[in-house]
């Protein structure tokens, strides 16, 4: 499930970040477009400003320095100066209504507000107090009063609101990605038993029931598949087992009789070594018949495999004794060579004897003149492993042909066809260790001998 | 071995020929007295009226599989059987001598194997209860008797330890053969023989020292290098 986990991880840092930049450029936006015009012009308390500092007296007569009378002409704005004892001294473009004489009541009041709907600024002056007054309806006058300890608070309070928008934003996102995940997290563990091959059935509703069916279909598609790929292994499995059956009954008629007749006395010589014949070549058939139902089983991974831990040492001394104790003919020679005791795998222990049985058997049946054979169990340089290799020094086989030799015989990866043999032997080896998590590795060249080398994972 | 000849063997098998094949083997062999059967319900009918002393099952049968039939005749009959099938698989197997069959033969058979089996299974059935004993036998000019476990030589007896005497025997019975020392080691020990070897090649030494005239050029007790052991038996008493 760290798949749901990531994803929500994911999802969250990407909504953080879609809210911090959303942030970013709403005070973009705030500062360009929307406090963009709030001081158009010139702010009205520069243009008072001004307004004070460029009206000066020259004996009786009062000058407004030109700059100064340009922004009032440019905010059609009026000004006035109130000496201190409430009478208008000078004055610019005044409305005609308003009165020419103020008492302290009235100025406090418009110093604050309107004098008249006319939004108006006051800034001192030496002889009084200039006001300056825009048209009506062109200003907004609004005062604030701020507590000194709210003021002093305030960058804590934004850093708070700041943190607080962001908190706000994690929680968010992880609670709709929560059950974003809630929805998705079926459908991931669906996914997850299709890789693994295993049948899933989601429940098809919410935003993702298009998906949940897609993987309900593809793994009922699946499952279909692979009863069909089964049923046909286990036909041709089948098909195989009953034909080495149905061949048995006959077998053991022509063992039978052929045996009985080698053994009469009243049988010619002659006659008794054809049936002496006849009794080999049923046993060939008999062994075949064995080997093609084992082969087909391992084939199909339909032999079940009765492991234990096994010495391999002990394997390989049995059956070389067993060869020697076997009347092994006297053209042949076999050694065994034990670097270690150490060799320890879990294995079938009649498959693998039947796997090495079959390798030195194959020594014998390929050199009929006779070979040294060598057998050594050893331990791979890696430490892994334990290897079983047997060597012999005949007349060993064309480099080119040794990946047939693991091939099923008649089987399309094949290239070439068989010389002798029934040509089970080597692919059963294979197949054998391949059903012990090994391989068999096979080298070998004209005139060169063969080495077979048995690979298996070794067990603790 | 002629007595066991005189038992009365039930042969089940619906193939008429293979039938007729075995019944000729064993006729051949001196059995005389044999019951052939076809079907479950046949056999069932003989080993009631008949009571015969053996029975050869065939698992595949018309009316149902020999394991069946086995556990019928097991109600009330204790007979040795031996399965002959064309089913060779292990489980098959298993579950032929897990129901108590006293042998498995699988098809195709040589039928020599097949009268052999019989007759060690009948010798061990119908023997006289007789105490085994084991045996004695002659190496050169020392007796071994296993039974006393005494080597006998040059008017001296030797006597053999539990652990020589146990590999003596396991040598003895595959005399002439090479035993692995494995099989030794596990014969003595157990299971849990490995790491024995150094132990068991002391034993060996002994046991030359008792059975041997010359023990450091042993005569009878080889060493087959890397392998094991054999034992020469020339005589035997």
């Amino acid at each position: 499930m760290d798949g749901a986990a990531r994803i929500l991880r994911r999802y969250t840092g990407a909504s953080i970040l879609i809210a911090v930049f959303l942030l970013i450029v709403n005070y973009i936006i705030l500062g360009t477009f929307v406090f963009k015009g709030m001081n158009e012009g010139s702010p009205p308390i520069h243009v008072t400003q001004a307004v004070a500092e460029g009206l000066h007296k020259n004996s009786s007569h009062y000058t407004l320095e030109p700059n100064a009378q340009e922004w009032l002409q440019k905010s059609q704005a009026w000004a006035m100066l109130i000496a201190n004892d409430g009478k208008v001294i000078w004055d610019y473009a005044i409305p005609d209504q308003l009165p020419r004489t103020y008492s302290l009541a009235e100025v406090a009041q418009f110093s604050r507000n309107y004098l008249q709907d006319y939004p108006v600024f006051v800034w001192e002056h030496e002889l009084g107090l200039v006001v300056v007054g825009y048209p009506k309806d062109s200003l907004a006058k609004y005062q604030f009063h701020f507590p000194i300890s709210w003021i002093s608070d305030l960058p804590y309070r934004l850093l708070a609101l700041l943190f607080g928008n962001i908190l706000l934003a994690a929680l968010l996102s992880l609670f709709i990605g929560s059950r974003l995940i809630r929805a998705i997290r079926p459908l991931i563990s669906g996914i997850h038993a299709l890789s693994e091959d295993q049948h899933t059935h989601l429940e098809a509703k919410g935003m993702f029931s298009g998906i949940a069916r897609s993987i309900n279909h593809a793994s009922s598609l699946l499952q279909e598949k692979n009863a069909l790929l089964k049923a046909r292994d286990e036909a041709r499995s089948n098909w195989i087992a009953g034909i080495s059956h149905d061949i048995r009954t006959p077998l053991s008629m022509v063992l039978g009789y052929a045996s009985e007749l080698e053994e009469s006395d009243a049988v010619p010589f002659e006659q008794q070594q054809k049936a002496s014949i006849i009794r080999k070549q049923g046993e060939k058939l008999r062994s075949l018949v064995s080997d093609l139902n084992l082969v087909s089983m391992l084939e199909y991974e339909m032999q079940p495999i009765h492991t234990k831990p096994l010495r391999l040492s002990t394997l390989a001394r049995q059956i070389v004794t067993d060869f020697l104790n076997n009347d092994l003919a006297e053209t042949f020679t076999i050694e065994l060579d034990v670097t270690t005791e150490q060799c320890l795998v879990m294995g079938d222990e009649k498959l693998l004897v039947r796997a090495i049985t079959n390798l030195v058997q194959n020594s014998i049946a390929h050199n009929p003149l006779g070979c040294h054979i060598h057998v050594q169990t050893t331990v791979s340089p890696n430490q892994r492993n334990a290897l079983l290799i047997i060597t012999d020094n005949g007349k060993g086989i064309e480099q080119s042909m040794l990946p047939d030799l693991m091939e099923l015989p008649y089987s399309s990866k094949r290239k070439s066809p068989l010389h002798n043999g029934h040509g089970l032997g080597l692919p059963m080896v294979a197949r054998i260790a391949s059903a012990h998590h090994g391989h068999l590795l096979l080298t070998s060249d004209s005139g060169k001998g063969m080495t077979a080398e048995l690979c298996f994972p070794l067990s603790s | 071995m002629e007595e066991w000849k005189q038992k009365k063997v039930l042969l089940v098998e619906d193939e008429l020929e293979i039938r007729n094949m075995i019944d000729g083997f064993l006729r051949k062999e001196g059995f005389s007295r044999i019951f052939h059967a076809g079907s479950c319900k046949e056999a069932l009918v003989i080993c009631t009226s008949d009571k015969p002393d053996v029975a050869i099952l065939d698992v595949m049968l018309p009316d149902g599989d020999g394991f069946g039939l086995l556990t019928s005749i097991r109600r009330f009959s204790q007979i040795p059987v031996i399965f002959l099938s064309a089913r060779g698989e292990d489980e098959d197997r298993l579950l032929g001598l897990g129901l108590g069959a006293d042998d498995y033969i699988v098809k195709p058979f040589l039928p020599r194997e097949l009268v052999l089996r019989l007759l060690v299974i009948l010798r061990r059935v119908y023997a006289p209860p007789q105490i085994d004993r084991l045996p004695v036998f002659q190496l050169g000019d020392s007796t071994i008797d296993l039974e006393a476990a005494i080597v006998t030589r040059d008017h001296y007896e030797y006597a053999l330890t539990a652990k020589e005497h146990a590999l003596l025997r396991k040598l003895y019975e595959n005399r002439g053969r090479i035993v692995t020392s494995d099989a030794l080691c596990q014969s003595v020990w157990g299971d849990d023989y490995y790491g024995y070897e150094n132990t068991l090649m002391v034993h060996m030494r002994r046991i030359r020292e008792k059975i041997e005239p010359c023990p450091s050029a042993p005569e009878y007790l080889l060493t087959v290098r890397g392998l094991g052991y054999k034992l020469l038996v020339k005589e035997e008493l």
